[in-house]
């Protein structure tokens, strides 16, 4: 069944391989974007009054947006390289909006850092960049460099993704204003990345359950980096062990789903 | 929120619902009621755009942001197990139904959870 115009028709009637064009098309993305970035350039509503904040809490926050960028830019070098790799139209086609995504979150972040008065974003990042944060992007680009889209994919789009998302959501929940506002436009974004990258896996690993194996031997791999790192962005965000959130809750739900626990 | 109408109480073109023929042509989605299945009709909804904001504007009305603690799901929601956001329906949701969540591109068919509430498991095939 094709979309309808019928005020009754709703999207969980569209047959399958319908809505699976409609998610991963320009368009849906184009018009999903527009929804939540209207009248936000770089993330954030203009007219928005940013808050002050003292010497500490500004150096962690620029601690902190440091490491996102390195996560974004990860995602951008990955997903970019991944285009090429990519099985069929839907996925090429989702891929470069996902391109699209991650500069655009590179470019909010960097922002973000001149509007706390950093004179050289580039440079504040690569000093201030996470080792183990570092060391993940290298394997991830890794795996782009010699056409392993599972492991890829996974690397990106479920196990980095998944921490984003949690880590993001929880920022904005304690964030001052403007970057609270930056963050909710990349939550919306990373919603789209992490299912694409759970459905793809989902469907590939349903043909192919041998794959299983293979790709948690790379999360064991893989996991103590993204975890430990992020374990750092708490801490940046001024939290004890205590008071963090169950971090990777959700990212270990998708890693049941997909039948990658070891 | 959505308001609950009785599909005994009107037939469905009145409510703005598709006629169940257009229905049964899509297994797995939402079905009409079997005659004589001994289940109550199901309820119908019309939904209200929340302000969700992460699909084209003619599928807003059918996802809602979860709100957390202190929210609760009406029999046409369930939450979508990957991204947690709540999608809806015109009608009330039953077990073996097909849902998308369009914010992540999920399938899933509806299920009777443990604690007998609805939830969701996402399909891959």
């Amino acid at each position: 069944m094709t979309a309808d115009a019928s005020p009754a028709f709703e999207p969980h009637q569209l047959d399958e391989e319908e809505f699976l064009r409609e998610v991963h098309s320009f368009s849906f993305w184009f018009e999903a974007v527009e929804g939540y970035l209207e009248g936000r350039p770089y993330g954030a509503d203009p007219e928005l009054a940013d808050e002050p904040l003292d010497g500490d809490d500004r150096d962690r926050l620029i601690t902190t947006l440091c490491n996102y960028c390195v996560g974004e830019v990860t995602a951008l070098d990955a997903s970019s390289g991944l285009v090429r790799l990519a099985p069929n139209h839907h996925s090429r086609i989702f891929l470069a909006t996902q391109v699209a995504d991650e500069a655009r979150h590179v470019e909010v972040f960097l922002r973000r850092l001149d509007d706390l008065g950093v004179l050289d974003g580039e440079a504040e990042v690569r000093a201030r960049a996470n080792p183990r944060l570092e060391e993940f992007r290298r394997r991830v680009l890794e795996m782009v460099d010699r056409g392993d889209w599972e492991a890829a994919v996974f690397a990106q789009n479920v196990l980095l993704e998944s921490m984003e998302d949690t880590v993001f959501r929880f920022h904005a929940s304690i964030a001052d204003p403007v970057t609270r506002q930056v963050l909710e436009g990349v939550i919306a974004d990373e919603r789209r990345h992490l299912g694409f990258g759970e459905n793809d896996l989902g469907r590939r690993l349903a043909r192919d359950p041998a794959g299983r194996e293979r790709l948690a031997t790379i999360r064991a791999e893989l996991d103590p980096l993204v975890l430990g790192s992020f374990d750092g962005v708490y801490r940046d965000l001024g939290l004890s062990r205590a008071d963090q959130p169950s971090l990777g809750r959700d990212y270990l739900a998708a890693v049941e789903r997909l039948g990658l626990t070891t | 929120m959505s308001k609950a109408t009785d599909e005994q109480t009107a037939p469905a073109e009145e409510q703005g619902n598709r006629p169940a023929a257009a229905y049964e042509s899509v297994p797995g989605t939402v079905q009409p009621d079997e005659p004589g299945d001994g289940q109550a009709p199901r309820r119908t909804y019309e939904l209200e755009d929340t302000g969700f904001r992460e699909v084209p504007k003619r599928w807003r009305k059918f996802y809602r942001v979860w709100q957390g603690p202190g929210d609760s799901l009406a029999p046409n929601e369930i939450i979508c197990p990957v991204c947690k956001v709540v999608i809806r329906s015109h009608r009330e949701f039953r077990p073996g139904d097909r849902a998308y969540c369009m914010p992540c591109m999920s399938r899933m068919i509806v299920v009777r959870m443990p604690d007998g509430t609805l939830g969701a498991e996402v399909i891959y095939q």
